[in-house]
């Protein structure tokens, strides 16, 4: 009876000590080098990296400046994900988008993009040319919008790799920026992300 | 006994021997070509580990036609003896891993923001010289600031 009564004492014991093991959530700091790395995902500081390379390489190139003055328009087109997980590309995108804006030497377009516009508003503002509800005057007209001069596109490719309980993810990041008029690539560069994770001897 | 203390102490040591050189040899030509624009800098350290370990050899500026402004930072790990090398063995830090992060600023000092101002993990190998690049983000910054932290979350 003792010996029982000891058991449950110590499994409660045991089950209070397991159920106050577990860590608050808390929030950390984005810019910083915490946060959780795993082996098969692109982590946020895996964005952060490659598009700090990409920006720095984009900028170094010189590709954005024109002669006449003018501002080359970009249009963001599609960045092809050919990895195993499903990836939101925009996060490395839209940190172009600002450096390229930030820079002053072109200005993107959301008029037009590879999978439709990013902003439908410019389209369909022109549809207000036949309601009398609006100031005519005030409607933007047909054949204002620019057409970008550049495309930003891209690929990120993932390959796997297991050896005993350790296994590597490879993710090659390659990004381009093809002249509108002519088709030719003026820019090119990529990133690389290597991780490797070993598994436990027991356990997940 | 003493030789033999000397002799068990060297004996204990001796497995770890491979494992801790792994420093990198560099070769270079003598007579440079290059002339850059070098900066005179002031450093502010609060890391004696990290001033111990990663010595700023150079800081080069440059601007570009597009009035970007070009910044490379050159640091060595001088961690690089045997010694040193059994430290960093012990310590995880074979290879040294830091963190950078550039700042800039205006003509009137206040900060521009750029689209990725972050932190950025980077390893440096005993013995090698590591060059950290940065641009800036627009033609109005003048001046920088590199922030360098070690990054034990990436530590062996």
């Amino acid at each position: 009876m003792k010996v029982t009564i000891a058991s449950c004492v110590a499994l409660l014991f045991g089950m209070v000590l397991f159920c106050g093991c577990g860590t608050p959530a808390r929030r950390i700091d984005p810019t910083g080098t915490g946060g959780l790395t795993t082996v098969d995902d692109i982590n946020f500081k895996d964005w952060q990296m490659a598009a700090e390379k990409g920006i720095v390489s984009l900028l170094e190139s010189g590709v954005l400046e024109r002669q006449d003055g003018r501002k080359m328009v970009l249009m963001i087109s599609d960045v092809e994900n050919r990895t195993t997980q499903h990836i939101d590309t925009r996060i490395l995108t839209d940190k172009i988008r600002q450096a390229v804006l930030r820079s002053g030497k072109a200005v993107t377009t959301t008029a037009v993009g590879a999978r439709g516009a990013e902003d439908k508003a410019t389209r369909q503002l022109r549809q207000l040319e036949d309601d009398d509800m609006f100031d005519q005057s005030t409607v933007q007209k047909a054949g204002t919008a620019i057409s970008p001069d550049m495309s930003l596109a891209g690929r990120i490719i993932q390959q796997r790799t297991t050896s005993g309980r350790t296994s590597e993810s490879y993710f090659f990041i390659h990004m381009t920026l093809t002249d509108s008029k002519t088709g030719l690539g003026l820019w090119g560069d990529s990133v690389e992300i290597v991780k490797q994770g070993q598994r436990p001897l027991m356990g997940f | 006994m003493r030789s033999m203390m000397l002799a068990f102490t060297a004996c204990c040591l001796l497995p770890f021997l491979p494992g801790c050189q792994s420093t990198v040899d560099t070769v270079e030509n003598r007579e440079k070509q290059m002339t850059p624009d070098q900066v005179d800098t002031s450093r502010v350290s609060t890391d004696a580990f990290l001033k111990g370990r990663l010595k700023i050899e150079r800081v080069d500026r440059s601007e570009q036609p597009d009035g970007l402004l070009r910044v490379q930072v050159t640091a060595r790990n001088v961690r690089s003896g045997f010694w040193s090398q059994v430290g960093s063995w012990f310590m995880g830090d074979n290879p040294y891993q830091i963190a950078y992060r550039f700042s800039w600023l205006d003509k009137d000092g206040m900060e521009v923001r750029t689209a990725t101002q972050t932190w950025i993990p980077m390893s440096v190998d005993p013995g090698d010289t590591v060059r950290i690049r940065g641009i800036s983000p627009n033609p109005r910054c003048k001046d920088f600031v590199l922030s360098l932290k070690e990054n034990p979350v990436e530590r062996n």
